[in-house]
C-alpha cells in the first residue's frame, strides 16, 4: 500500500473550472452552427416578410404577403393539398409501418432478417432515381400498364400526376425510418409483457390494443413528427410525380422563387410552412422531455 | 387443483435439445420444483406448459385434456415471471383486473374478485398505485395476485424471486408456499437455488442438458442422490477419488468399507457426514481455514493429493491453521460412471424413514 501511494498520489482536486470549460467548448461549435445555419435565417426570413422593403426602398411593418397568402385560392388550395397529401402519407405510414415494425420486434428467424432489409432498402434510394422507377412502374405505358394488358386486363387509371402520385412516393420513401423507430419503440416493450398478457387470456390483437399501443404513445408521436416534417417539406417526388396544380408546398415555393422571382411571396410561403413543422416539432420536443423526465 | 401430465416431451432448437425426452407426473396440488443450472431446460420446460414454446415432440395434459397445441390464452395456466412483467401503464387494480374484464365478468365482482387476491398477498391498500411506484417485492406480489385472482388449474412460476435481495426472497417463498398450501393449487417452480427447492418442493426434479437427473421429495434428493451431479449440485458434498479393493475403498487420508467390484470410485461424502481428529502422522490432512457461521463452523482440509475438502463442526469447534488432522466418515456415497452404485445404510435409513412418514 505504503509503494503504491507513493507512485500514485491521491488527486488533490476534481478539476471543477476545467471540465465546465471543455464541456462549454465542445458544445460551443453546434451550438454556433444551429444558430447560423438554422435560428438565424428562420428570423431573417420571419423579419424580412413582416419588414419588406417598400417602393421608396425604406422597410416598414407590412403583412401584406400573409394577407396575398391567405386570401389566394391557387396557394390556399396548395395548402390544403399539401396538408391533404401530409395526413394520407402519416397515416399510410402508420399502417404500412406498425405491421412490419410488429413482425420484426416479434419475429426471430432468418424471413425476418429479409423483410428488415427489404424495409430499409428505400433509404439508400435517393429520391430522383425512385421518382423516375415509379414512372416506370405505375405511369403511363409503365409495368403496371404492361402487365395488365398481357393479362387481358382493362388499364387502370395512373396515380402518376395526381395527388396519390406523390402519396405513393412519399410513403415508399420515408417507410425506413418509420419502420425503425417504430421497431425501436417496440423493442422497449418486453416479451415477459406481452406474454403475461396472452396467459391471462388476451388473444394477440387485444394484445396490441391494450398492452402494446398505449405504451407505444411516446414513439408513435416521434415517428410521426419525423414523418410529418420531412413530407411536409419535401420537394423532389413532389416535383416530379405530382400534379401542376395545385402543387405541394415545396415546389410552390421553388417556382414563386425561380419562375415567378418573387423572393418575398417564397419566403411567406416558407415561413407558413414552417409555422405548421413547428407545431409537430413542438410535439416532437415534447415528447423527448417526458421520455428524460420519466427516465430521471 | 388439477393433474398436470407430461409425456416424452422434446424441444429442439437447431441440432442440439433444450429439453430431451422429459416425462413428469405432477398430482393435484402438488408442489414441484424444477432445478437445475442455467441452460439445463427447466424454464423451457415450464414455458412449454405455459404455451410459450412449441414442444418438438411429446404431449401435454391438464386433468387428461391435451393441451399441447393450444395457445397459453387458452391454457388453464397462470405463469408468474422473473421479471414481474407488470403493465406499468395501468394501476394494480387494473393489472389484476386485466384477465377478469377479459372474462367479461361483471364489475362488481372484478372488484370483489382483485380486493380478495391484494389482501392474499398483503397489498390491500395498493390498489390505485401505479406500478411503478411498488418496490420489487411488491412487484412480485401484484404479479402472483395477477395469476391467482383468474384461478388457474397450474400454477407455474418461472424463478420468480431472482431478482429480490436474499431476506425478500425467503420471506416471499414462505407466503408463496402458504397461499399455495392453503389455496391446494397445483404448481411447478422453477429455481437455479437449493435452498428454495429444498424449503418449497413436494418434490423436485433436478435437470442437467435437457433431461430429468433425478424426481424425488427434497430429503431424497438430499439423501440419496442418484447420481454425481444430483449429489454435487444439492447441498455441498466432498468428492475424492479411491481405488476399490476387496471390498475396501483405499485413499491416501481414508480407508472405508465397500462391497461393490474391485476398480476406481468417486466417493461423495456430505460435510456434516465428516469429523476431524488431531493427527501426528505428517502426510494427514492438514486445517486451511475455519469459517463461523454463527450456528456451526465450517472448517477446510487440504488432503496430500490436493483436494480439498469442507468439515462441518459444532459452534465450539477449535481448529487452528496447519493442524494435522485424521479424517472420520459416518456416511458417504459411491459413484461410478456418474452413477451411485453404493450407499451407507445410515443416510438410507434417514431417508426411508422419511418416506414412510410422508
Amino acid at each position: 500500500m505504503a509503494m503504491l501511494s507513493s507512485t500514485l498520489p491521491a488527486r488533490a482536486r476534481a478539476p471543477a473550472y476545467g471540465g465546465a470549460i471543455i464541456g462549454l467548448a465542445l458544445v460551443a461549435m453546434p451550438v454556433l452552427l444551429l444558430g447560423w445555419l438554422i435560428l438565424y435565417p428562420i428570423l431573417a426570413a420571419i423579419v424580412e416578410t413582416m419588414f419588406p422593403v417598400g417602393a421608396d426602398g425604406a422597410r416598414g411593418f407590412s403583412l401584406a404577403s400573409y394577407r396575398f397568402f391567405f386570401s389566394d385560392d391557387y396557394s390556399l388550395a396548395n395548402l390544403r393539398v399539401t396538408l391533404w397529401t401530409t395526413c394520407v402519407c402519416g397515416l399510410l405510414l402508420v399502417l404500412v409501418g406498425l405491421p412490419i415494425a410488429l413482425y420484426l420486434r416479434f419475429s426471430r428467424g432468418r424471413f425476418a432478417s429479409y423483410v428488415q432489409a427489404l424495409a430499409i432498402f428505400p433509404m439508400f434510394v435517393p429520391s430522383i432515381i425512385l421518382s423516375y422507377a415509379l414512372i416506370r412502374t405505375i405511369g403511363p405505358n409503365g409495368t403496371v400498364d404492361l402487365v395488365l394488358n398481357a393479362l387481358g386486363l382493362p388499364k387502370l387509371p395512373t396515380p402518376y400526376l395526381t395527388p396519390w402520385g406523390p402519396v405513393i412516393g412519399l410513403v415508399w420513401d420515408n417507410l425506413p425510418l418509420t419502420v425503425l423507430m417504430l421497431t425501436a419503440g417496440l423493442g422497449q416493450i418486453s416479451n415477459a409483457s406481452v406474454e403475461a398478457a396472452r396467459d391471462v387470456g388476451a388473444g394477440p390483437l387485444r394484445v396490441l390494443v391494450s398492452i402494446i399501443l398505449p405504451r407505444m404513445g411516446n414513439s408513435l408521436l416521434v415517428t410521426l413528427s419525423f414523418a410529418v416534417l420531412g413530407i411536409f417539406s419535401a420537394f423532389t417526388l413532389p416535383y416530379v410525380l405530382g400534379p401542376a396544380s395545385p402543387e405541394m408546398m415545396g415546389p410552390f415555393m421553388e417556382r414563386t422563387f425561380s419562375d415567378n422571382n418573387d423572393p418575398l411571396n417564397a419566403l411567406t410561403q416558407a415561413v407558413i410552412s414552417f409555422g405548421f413543422c413547428l407545431v409537430f416539432g413542438l410535439f416532437y420536443v415534447r415528447s423527448i422531455a417526458r421520455n428524460r423526465e420519466s427516465r430521471r | 387443483m388439477a393433474r398436470l401430465t407430461i409425456r416424452n416431451i422434446c424441444k429442439s432448437f437447431g441440432s442440439g435439445f433444450a429439453v430431451n425426452d422429459v416425462s413428469l407426473d405432477v398430482e393435484n396440488g402438488e408442489l414441484v420444483c424444477l432445478l437445475g443450472p442455467s441452460g439445463s431446460g427447466k424454464s423451457t420446460l415450464l414455458r412449454m406448459i405455459g404455451g410459450f414454446e412449441r414442444p418438438s415432440a411429446g404431449e401435454i395434459l391438464i386433468d387428461g385434456r391435451d393441451i399441447t397445441h393450444l395457445p397459453p390464452e387458452r391454457r388453464p395456466t397462470g405463469m408468474v415471471f422473473q421479471s414481474h412483467a407488470l403493465w406499468t401503464h395501468w394501476t394494480v387494480f387494473d393489472n389484476i383486473a386485466f384477465g377478469l374484464k377479459l372474462r367479461r365478468l361483471p364489475r362488481a365482482d372484478i372488484r370483489e374478485k382483485v380486493e380478495q387476491a391484494l389482501a392474499m398477498v398483503g397489498l390491500a391498500d395498493y390498489g390505485q398505485r401505479m406500478t411503478t411506484q411498488l418496490s420489487g417485492g411488491q412487484q412480485q406480489r401484484v404479479a402472483l395476485a395477477r395469476s391467482l385472482v383468474l384461478e388457474p388449474k397450474i400454477l407455474l412460476l418461472d424463478e420468480p424471486f431472482a431478482s429480490l435481495d436474499q431476506h425478500l426472497r425467503e420471506r416471499l417463498r414462505d407466503e408463496v408456499k402458504d397461499i399455495q398450501s392453503r389455496l391446494g393449487i397445483t404448481t411447478l417452480f422453477v429455481t437455479h437455488g437449493q435452498d428454495e427447492a429444498l424449503a418449497l418442493a413436494d418434490r423436485i426434479v433436478v435437470m442437467r442438458d435437457g433431461v430429468m437427473e433425478q424426481v424425488a421429495p427434497p430429503d431424497v434428493i438430499y439423501r440419496a442422490p442418484q447420481t454425481e451431479f444430483v449429489a454435487g449440485f444439492i447441498g455441498s458434498m466432498n468428492f475424492l477419488r479411491a481405488d476399490v479393493e476387496d471390498g475396501v475403498a483405499r485413499h491416501d487420508d481414508l480407508t472405508l468399507p465397500l462391497p461393490i467390484a474391485d476398480g476406481p470410485v468417486i466417493l461423495g461424502i456430505r460435510p456434516e457426514a465428516m469429523s476431524l481428529t488431531p493427527s501426528e502422522r505428517p502426510r494427514a490432512g492438514k486445517v486451511h481455514r475455519l469459517i463461523d457461521f454463527g450456528t456451526h463452523k465450517l472448517i477446510d482440509i487440504d488432503l496430500t493429493d490436493g483436494t480439498r475438502i469442507k468439515c462441518m463442526a459444532g459452534p465450539d469447534a477449535r481448529a487452528p491453521r496447519g493442524l494435522r488432522v485424521e479424517l472420520g466418515v459416518s456416511a458417504f456415497h459411491a459413484f461410478r460412471d456418474g452413477r451411485q452404485v453404493y450407499q451407507t445404510t445410515s443416510d438410507l435409513e434417514a431417508t426411508e424413514r422419511s418416506m414412510s412418514h410422508a
